[in-house]
């Protein structure tokens, strides 16, 4: 035989002809992901339902109570959005698989089921590295903002009728003012990672930032002229009859472009920009900083959508079959409502990402300073003549 | 640090920002480095390195005999496999005066075309992942995956597959070879459309390659480009049309060219090249007779002299060859002229002045394989 | 009128990129599963070297050095002596060395009595490169584990279930569509 004589159990085909990783059982695949929708819509009405429930049972519903019950909706809503980061993150690599014609994630789990559980475990597995030229603290910090301020885009967004942490009356200058401040976060990591095309990513996100803001914030203005009330409740309560779609169909368009550049999402991923700049803001980041930039970039994948839902179509309306507004039943339901229209665009979100190349950074100030800004003035017009009309 | 060959930083000039692009960078087709100056996202200067992937093709092939050069080159623009073998045949066939019978020719031909379309497949699938869309990569290699497979079938091997030999062609084509190429045909005419609505129709495509790098006529002349991107610049010179080699006198076909010269010109000169080939390889389909000889008469020990450049037309523009022999079974001295080596000598003409993202964009559209450009 | 229209191109062009790739959801993927399903290659793809033997267990091997002349990438090395019974010559050391070789089959197309031969069987990677350094038993093992393999001389010979080597038939031969095809000629003649 050879020098060193190869082992025959080294070929590798014999043992495992006849495994069959799971291409041929496309039910075992849908059962598997429906475990990870039913989990979110419990998680749901465990929030919402089942906590305040709770305090109302010990009677715990006044002064701390209420704080304690608030923050423990917090922590649910950030398990909460754990689970919709690996749900997204396996339904973006099993949609792409499929779009691409190959088969995606097939082989932790059933079908594949929880690739992505083991995949944040190594995430986490994985050493924090800082460089040595970078700023510790912003470097640190700005993981830590960028999620933050994707997360408490939950505060606002209500899953049913009462079913939201905060029915702010200021819904929307809040939005406004949190969905600012994720792209700091995005800013000071690139700018502080001491890496010269994580600061190119940096710059571009600020530039991102200052032309998809201004359109955003007239479509807010538009929404809030329409349904008279900046209250994210409200404006769902508004929608009882007809859609905003039908009335605002401009600032729909315009919201739609604004949350994929908002998203750094296909068309507008500058900041990440893997063919250009590697991958741009993080890409000194390592293990679970980098975790928080992934999961703030899901849990966004999820409330933007949301957003668009809340906005234009009808929020958590649909029919309610003589269930009485108000009873967990018809809650249940009402978030059923709202996460189907919410899953509807998500996966119209990934649809783009599997379709379209990437624009141009200065082609997207272009277009947002030359044409959606008059668009979006456009529409608040026409949203404000419309309410002195119909309304 | 010594990250800056070639670009020393300007004093006084703190607006100017010194990148790496490279060698290691998704968007460089391998190991090209470019050292550019950035002024925000407008590149001011651009300073391209290779060598990388250095593997000192010439000297090797010095040393060895003829008939062990050609599995060598092979290895230049690894994405074109056959196409690179032909110029050191046809040249050393020229000075031996070894006859190829016309089947062999045909042979050749096609399985020329084929490489090219396998090329121009990977060319569309890469520049489109540069330009930030993944899927059409995965259809094009999927496609490509075809070709290589009906190569395989024949040759032996799906990359490099040391097919073309002095006299004709290796071995005979696989019994299924005919069937194959025609069910190939088929269905990339079907997968065509598809293709020209992920890239050619996109407007997010337009807008970011037309008007894009332009590379005027005469500069292209200047720079010694070749291919497609000398066609896309106005240049109607292509080596199978000019000096024919191997079968192409007996096919009929057309030259695309564009006059802008743009980026998006040289996407869609290649797209034209595809049905051009798939126009060449249907004729020849019909032509080649089923059977006969594929190789003649060569000898076994091949003793040169004299000296002749064959030049023939692959997926990037004229790659040629220089062989010198001094009668012995070695050639006294071989050079490559190299298509793609001489397409990426406009790296600074048209990087210089635009912005970072055009940058990837005209690389790709420039289709460089290192392979070929380091040798 | 001409930018409202280049809007609705516009439009048109992305709704048809997309409608393009959601084709593509129905349709089933391509993918070989490899390590599961056993890959059928072609009997002319070179993935590695072999020594046949003759089906009564002796050398087809005539140690006449024309592989290692002609080996581009200069891996085989074989010592050889005079045998001392009869004509010809015996092997000593028959070395490839398969780490280094590009599988350019240009050994096989230089020998004479195709002892040299191409097959199929690619799945020799290893952690440790010395193992590829092939030795004359190895490559009689190789052959003797492959079912069929390839020579320019001899074509595609296959193993058949009782040991015996026999030329392939023509569905298998590069160039076997001249023999497929003659029937059919020898009919219409008749």
């Amino acid at each position: 035989m050879s020098l060193i004589p190869i082992p025959e159990d080294r070929r590798f085909k014999i043992k495992l002809i006849g495994y069959d990783p799971g291409r041929s059982r496309p039910w075992l695949e849908r059962f598997v992901y429906s475990l990870y929708v039913v989990a979110f819509w419990l998680f749901v009405i465990a929030t919402y339902a089942g906590v305040p429930a709770l305090f109302d049972w010990l009677g715990w519903d006044g002064g701390w109570g209420y704080v304690v019950m608030r923050a423990l909706q917090v922590v649910m809503l950030f398990l909460l959005s754990a689970v919709i980061a690996l749900m997204l993150i396996l339904a973006l690599r099993k949609y792409l698989g499929k779009v691409q014609e190959r088969y995606g994630p097939m082989h932790y789990g059933p079908a594949g089921g929880i690739q992505t559980v083991f995949d944040a475990l190594k995430l986490l597995g994985k050493e924090d590295f800082v460089p040595a030229a970078a700023d510790w603290l912003t470097f640190r910090l700005a993981p830590a903002v960028t999620f933050v301020s994707s997360f408490a885009i939950f505060a606002v967004v209500p899953f049913a009728s009462g079913w939201t942490l905060a029915d702010s009356n200021v819904g929307l200058i809040y939005l406004i003012a949190v969905s600012t401040l994720s792209a700091y976060g995005v800013l000071l990591g690139g700018a502080s990672s001491g890496n010269k095309w994580a600061l190119i990513g940096a710059l571009r996100a600020g530039a991102q930032m200052v032309s998809y803001e201004v359109p955003l914030a007239l479509v807010f203005l538009s929404v809030a002229v329409w349904s008279g009330s900046m209250s994210l409740g409200k404006i769902v309560d508004a929608q009882l009859g007809v859609w905003n779609v039908i009335p605002l169909f401009i600032p729909f368009v315009l919201y739609v472009i604004s949350s994929l550049a908002e998203l750094k999402h296909i068309p507008f991923d500058f900041p990440e920009a893997e063919s250009e700049l590697i991958a741009g803001y993080n890409v000194e980041y390592s293990g679970m900083s980098f975790a928080f930039f992934f999961l703030a970039e899901f849990v966004e994948l999820f409330l933007l959508p949301a957003l668009i839902v809340v906005f234009f179509f009808g929020g958590w309306h649909g029919p309610l079959f003589g269930l009485e507004p108000g009873t967990l039943a018809a809650g249940a339901l009402q978030s059923l409502y709202f996460s189907v229209k919410t899953a509807v665009w998500v996966w119209i979100f990934l649809w783009i990402r599997a379709t379209l190349p990437r624009y141009r950074d200065d082609q997207l100030m272009e277009f947002a300073w030359k044409a959606m800004i008059p668009l979006a003035l456009l529409g608040l017009v026409l949203a404000a003549y419309m309410r002195l009309i119909w309304r | 640090m010594s990250s800056t060959i070639g670009l020393e930083p300007v004093l006084g000039r703190s607006d100017e920002m010194i990148v790496n692009m490279g060698p290691q960078h998704p968007a460089t087709h391998g190991v090209l480095r470019v050292v550019i100056g950035l002024e925000g996202e407008r590149i001011t200067r651009a300073v391209p390195h290779i060598g990388y992937l250095h593997r000192n093709h010439e000297k090797i092939e010095e040393s060895r005999t003829y008939f062990q050069v050609v599995p060598f080159t092979d290895r230049m623009d690894y994405v074109s496999g056959t196409q690179n073998e032909l110029p050191v045949v046809l040249a050393v066939e020229d000075l031996a005066g070894i006859e190829v019978p016309e089947r062999a020719k045909m042979i050749r031909t096609m399985f020329f075309e084929l490489f090219r379309i396998a090329s121009h497949l990977v060319w569309m699938g890469t520049a489109m992942l540069d330009l930030g869309a993944i899927t059409p990569f995965l259809y094009t290699f999927w496609d490509r995956e075809i070709i290589l497979g009906i190569v395989e079938r024949t040759a032996g091997a799906r990359m490099l597959p040391n097919y073309y030999t002095f006299g004709g062609v290796r071995r005979d084509l696989h019994p299924h070879f005919f069937k194959d190429v025609a069910e190939f045909l088929d269905h990339l005419e079907k997968r065509m459309p598809d293709y020209e609505h992920l890239v050619l129709e996109n407007p997010i495509v337009h807008a970011r390659t037309v008007g894009v790098g332009v590379l005027s006529k005469e500069r292209a002349v200047a720079r010694g480009v070749s291919g497609p991107v000398l066609r896309a610049s106005g240049v109607a010179y292509d080596v199978r049309k000019a000096f024919p080699y191997d079968a192409y006198p007996e096919v009929e076909f057309e030259i695309p060219t564009s006059d802008a010269g743009d980026t998006y010109a040289r996407f869609w000169v290649r797209f034209q090249e595809i049905y051009q080939s798939v126009k060449i390889l249907r004729q020849l389909l019909e032509k080649t007779p089923k059977t006969g000889p594929f190789k003649g008469r060569a000898p076994a020990r091949l003793k040169i002299s004299g000296e002749r450049y064959r030049a023939v037309e692959n997926s990037r523009g004229e790659l040629g060859v220089y062989v010198v022999g001094d009668g012995g079974d070695k050639p006294y001295r071989i050079k490559h002229r190299g298509a793609a080596f001489s397409n990426l000598q406009v790296i600074p003409d048209l990087f210089i002045g635009a912005k970072f993202s055009d940058a990837i964009a005209i690389l790709s559209s420039l289709d460089p394989v290192f392979g070929e450009i380091d040798r | 009128m001409s930018l409202l229209n280049e809007v609705w191109q516009a439009v048109k062009a992305i709704g048809t990129g997309m409608a393009t790739v959601h084709k593509r959801v129905y349709e089933e993927a391509p993918t070989e599963f490899y390590p599961y399903v056993e890959l059928d290659l072609p009997p002319v793809s070179v993935q590695s070297l072999a020594l046949v033997e003759n089906e009564d267990g002796t050398e087809r091997c005539i140690v006449c050095l024309q592989c290692e002349r002609a080996c581009p990438s200069q891996v085989i090395s074989i010592e050889r002596h005079r045998n001392p019974e009869g004509k010809g010559f015996l092997i000593d050391r028959f070395d490839i060395d398969l780490v280094n070789c590009m599988y350019c089959s240009a050994c096989v197309e230089a020998c004479p009595v195709s002892s040299i031969v191409t097959i199929q069987d690619f799945e020799l990677s290893t952690y440790d490169l010395h193992t590829l350094k092939a030795d004359i038993d190895f490559l009689h093992e190789q052959a003797r584990r492959s079912k069929k393999w390839y020579s320019p001389k001899l074509g595609v010979e296959i193993r058949t279930e009782d040991g015996r080597i026999e030329k392939a038939p023509p569905e298998m031969q590069p160039g076997g569509l001249a023999e497929l095809l003659k029937p059919a000629a020898e009919e219409e003649e008749s």
